[in-house]
């Protein structure tokens, strides 16, 4: 009796000192990211997943019939819609190790959250349907996940479903994303009849029992599915044992120890060449738990992973962090929301530890804060932590930053890598209702501008609209409806507006001379030189001899031209692809100023422009098209009609995907148009690709079009 | 090479000084067009413009798996596109992206051997003349072919000039879908060249069919066959004209772009 007494403190002192050790190590920490096609069911499979771990004590649905939906989707318009918009992050613990999530959106239109979320992630969980299997929106995250170099499992989910088929899908992640794949599990039943899984490490039957999945029994496999499993598992084996030679001999001798394979598959997941998928069904509460198991023992540390800053001091020389949290600080804030206590700053520590109290400088702007609130994040609710050490993510309250900015302590001067950020396609004119609305909509937009790199606000100066632009129609559609909701701010929309840029095609010399010596103060700059075609965006070529224009006006011909490049003369897009050489000139002793030279060189540009053979640009997106294969003539003609480039056709069995290069402009409706011809049975993916000229009689068209509104305008 | 690339640098200028260069980059496409097209894969063959095979006739390129034959066919194909001929390739074993991915790589490999600048216009130029379509090799039939081609061609979407099928698996059975597939080249006219892997004991010789090829070989007007051996591999005519004037071709094991000379 007095040794149980005396026992039992000792052993909860042990376990706390186990938590305290386990906080500070970063071998026990994940850091991943939840990725899929939408509807494939990740917010689904989270809210199960924080279930398991504890953090909730209930399940919601998505669409939840109950009112009060999926703890991840905590935007009223989320809920609504049923689809993921922000990426909450949250934490969990699960086998001693402390996992934190990030949810990330589905649609594509969202993708800057996605590159975020898998900026700061060091372990990605690709979640695909049994049904609808590798869809193109997969791939497009695939993409994303291989440009950060991010390791994944896969969870093939709803094999409850009819038509389910898990070890299509391994085929297909082996065939579409040439993952080498690997199963690491069977279905025991599907469909309707969908029991559980085998365990192809353990060879053992796991069926997931009680009301909510929560009780796990192991049993033997089936006799029906011996051949099988044992089948799959010398295929798992065979794969593993390319990253193990002990395994090889072990596999040679026929005893392989558990322990051996799962280390095997770890080194080959890290270094992206394996991918071991698992199955269940996170609504029926199936398979949730091993692949807890599975992000444990497969995805990295943060230890694990490379990260890489930039010296601001030294040329910006790439330095490698350690993951040690007594080095000096160095931080991304990687998410910003506005909350009901001010501005909320997601946060990563790669290097370091951020302290309540501590002053941490940003790189960008040199400026010193000193810490706040510091927080642990769990979708919308919040717990107060002391620290963030190396390899964790959390929050701040109270810090004025730009998403993106990196924090460090002082004395260091460090960037972390900029992230990709790509440029707006489509633009919008909102004009609010009321002042109220002007108001609140003034604040709406810089608070979504701050959050959202891809979102950007300007007012246009001729016809005093206010102009959002973002990544595609649902981009700026969710951004308008939470005007809206958020901020009661009821906004008008125009028509969308493709952005266009301007370019010239061919070399054109200019010689301008910019003169106002009529009384007063005179101004005189004469600009001579030439322009051509350039592969990038502009460049200033001076080659100026003997002084003919005073090199320090030269700056100003430059700033000159610069301004020019702002508004092309066919429809006042900006204008790119440009090379402007300068080679001859005059200046007046007394006349020529800064600005005279500006002008002079704004004339200039005017002047080879218009000699230059202009050209319109407009952006062209990669759209891919799923439908099912008896629509596929019909699909292929839509996308003709819009003046589409068709670059193939992948026929699936009873499906097919073709992909296309459509211009953006052509692309309004097209959701509609679709539905329609495919009795809704088809979906479509679109994302930037690349800027293309317009072909002539449409350029003519537009450049009618403007000079109309114009006219209108004067 | 050289000697272009300096004309589009240095523009023209005419006597008066006004540029007289509207044309040039278009001229400067087309220069590099027909430099290719003089690189024709299929010189060996003849003349370096007159196609082997007519409309709804059959050349075959055999190899053994792994030697080259979608890069030969490939370049095939480019050498069409350059001509602006549409170009329709169908795959039986690959996905469109990886499709995409064999045109940009042997493009790029065929940019870096003759210095090629403007790459990327030039892309643009060929890539609305070629059409990818790729299937299941299970599930692929002769009158879902057709099926796609009508969709295509029904809504004047992409009329093919010339086909190329990778993957078809030619065997004992093959006979009757090749017929088909002959009297659907005839019907829509174009030629179909074909990537077929001969069994690893099959000898390749110039002028002789491989024996286990031998039973299909009636309906081929053409057979050229990658022989890889000594480290490099020729390229042989098995049956057809061969151009008894032509230099001899070969693939580079690195680029896998067809050479006259190592």
């Amino acid at each position: 009796m007095i040794a149980r007494v005396f026992y039992r403190p000792t052993e909860t002192i042990l376990s706390y000192l186990e938590v305290k050790k386990m906080k500070r190590d970063p071998q026990k920490v994940r850091n991943i990211g939840i990725s899929a096609h939408i509807d494939a069911g990740k917010t689904t499979l989270t809210e199960r997943i924080l279930y398991y771990t504890n953090r909730i004590h209930a399940i919601h649905d998505v669409k939840g019939k109950d009112g009060v939906g999926a703890t991840m989707d905590f935007m009223e318009l989320e809920k609504e819609r049923g689809i993921t918009i922000t990426s909450a992050a949250t934490y969990c613990e699960w086998n001693d190790h402390e996992i934190n999530i990030i949810d990330t959106p589905g649609h594509v239109d969202f993708t800057i959250e996605v590159e975020r979320a898998l900026r700061v992630l060091d372990g990605g969980v690709l979640v695909l349907c049994s049904v609808g299997g590798v869809q193109s929106q997969s791939i497009t995250v695939d993409r994303q996940m291989a440009r950060y170099k991010v390791p994944c499992i896969a969870f093939v989910n709803k094999c409850d479903r009819s038509g389910a088929n898990p070890m299509k899908v391994v085929e297909q992640l082996r065939e579409k994303l040439h993952h080498n794949a690997v199963a690491m599990q069977i279905p025991i039943g599907l469909e309707n009849d969908f029991q559980g899984v085998v365990d192809l490490v353990q060879m053992k039957a796991v069926y997931f029992e009680g009301q909510q999945g929560e009780k796990i029994r192991i049993d033997e496999i089936p006799n029906e599915l011996k051949d099988e499993a044992e089948k799959r598992r010398e295929e798992l084996i065979d794969a593993a044992s390319m990253f193990s030679e002990e395994l090889m001999e072990a596999a040679l001798e026929g005893e392989i120890p558990e322990e051996l394979l799962i280390d095997a598959i770890r080194i080959g997941t890290l270094k992206r060449e394996l991918t071991p998928v698992f199955m269940g069904s996170a609504y029926k509460n199936k398979g949730v738990q091993p692949l807890l198991d599975a992000v444990t023992r497969y995805l990295p540390h943060p230890g694990e992973v490379e990260n890489i800053a930039l010296d601001l001091e030294n040329d910006e020389k790439e330095v490698v962090l350690s993951p040690d949290p007594e080095k000096p600080l160095v931080s991304l804030a990687f998410k910003l929301e506005e909350g009901r206590y001010g501005q909320l700053t997601y946060i990563r520590v790669y290097q370091g530890t951020l302290r309540k109290g501590d002053f941490i400088v940003n790189s960008r702007t040199g400026k010193k804060v000193k810490v706040g609130r510091v927080v642990r994040m769990h979708a919308n609710q919040m717990e107060d932590i002391e620290e963030i050490p190396a390899g964790y993510i959390g929050a701040l309250f109270g810090i004025d930053c730009a998403s993106g900015d990196t924090f460090t302590s002082p004395g260091i001067r460090y960037s972390m890598t900029s992230m990709h950020v790509p440029e707006p396609v489509i633009s919008l004119a909102i004009v609010p209702e009321d002042n109220k609305s002007q108001q609140n909509m003034s604040k709406a937009l810089s608070r979504f501008s701050k959050e959202d790199p891809t979102f950007r606000v300007r007012v246009d100066h001729e016809t005093g609209d206010t102009i959002i632009s973002g990544m595609g129609e649902l981009h700026l559609e969710v951004y308008i409806e939470r005007m809206k909701r958020e901020y009661n701010a009821i906004v008008h929309t125009g028509a969308p507006q493709v952005a266009y840029r301007e370019t010239i095609t061919q070399r054109a010399d200019f010689n301008y001379t910019h003169k106002k010596q009529t009384g007063g103060a005179g101004q005189y700059g004469r600009v001579a030189g030439y322009m051509e075609p350039f592969d990038g965006e502009f460049e200033f070529v001076n080659k100026i001899v003997g002084g003919a224009i005073p090199t320090e006006f030269i700056s100003s011909v430059e700033k000159g031209f610069k301004s020019a490049l702002e508004k092309g003369q066919l429809l006042g897009f900006p204008v790119t692809g440009i090379r402007v050489v300068v080679n001859d000139g005059q200046a007046h002793s007394v006349d020529s100023s800064d600005t005279a030279f500006q002008a002079a060189a704004r004339g200039a540009f005017k002047e080879g422009f218009k000699k230059a053979k202009p050209a319109i640009l407009e952006p062209i997106m990669k759209v891919a098209v799923e439908t099912p294969s008896e629509f596929q003539g019909a699909v292929m003609g839509t996308l003709n009609q819009r003046r589409g480039m068709i670059l193939g056709a992948q026929d699936e069995g009873d499906s097919c995907v073709i992909e296309a290069e459509v211009p953006l402009s052509e692309m309004f409706g097209y959701s509609t148009d679709l539905r329609s011809i495919t009795q809704g049975k088809a979906q479509f993916t679109m994302e930037f690709s690349c800027y293309r000229q317009v072909p002539k009689a449409i350029a003519e068209e537009l450049v009618k079009k403007a000079q109309e509104k114009n006219k209108k305008a004067a | 090479m050289k000697s272009l690339q300096k004309r589009e640098k240095g523009p023209a200028r005419d006597p008066g000084g006004r540029d007289n260069v509207v044309y040039l980059r278009e001229r400067s496409i087309t220069m590099l067009k027909k430099d290719l097209i003089l690189r024709n894969p299929l010189r060996i063959l003849g003349s370096e413009e007159r196609e082997p095979i007519g409309d709804g006739e059959f050349g075959g390129v055999l190899a053994k798996a792994g030697v080259g034959k979608t890069a030969f066919l490939v370049q095939l194909a480019l050498s069409n596109l350059l001509r602006e001929r549409n170009v329709l390739h169908v795959s039986l074993t690959q996905p469109v992206r990886k499709v995409c991915l064999w045109y940009e790589e042997v493009f790029h490999n065929i940019s870096q051997e003759y210095e090629l600048n403007n790459t990327s216009e030039l892309w643009d130029t060929i890539l609305p003349h070629r059409f990818i379509m790729t299937f299941n090799v299970d599930d692929f039939s002769v009158a879902k072919l057709e099926e796609r081609l009508n969709d295509l061609t029904e809504q004047g979407i992409f009329f093919p000039q010339l086909v190329i099928i990778d993957g078809l698996p030619i065997g004992d059975e093959s006979r009757e879908p090749l017929a088909e597939l002959k009297i659907l080249a005839r019907e829509m006219g174009f030629p179909i060249w074909f990537a077929i892997t001969v069994n690893p004991e099959d000898a390749l010789e110039p002028g002789l069919v491989p024996a286990s090829f031998e039973p299909l070989s009636d309906l081929f007007e053409v057979l050229i066959g990658l022989k890889a051996a000594k480290g490099r591999i020729s390229v042989l005519v098995m049956k057809g004209q061969r151009d008894e004037d032509a230099e001899d071709v070969f693939l580079d094991p690195a680029t896998l772009l067809i050479k006259n000379r190592e």
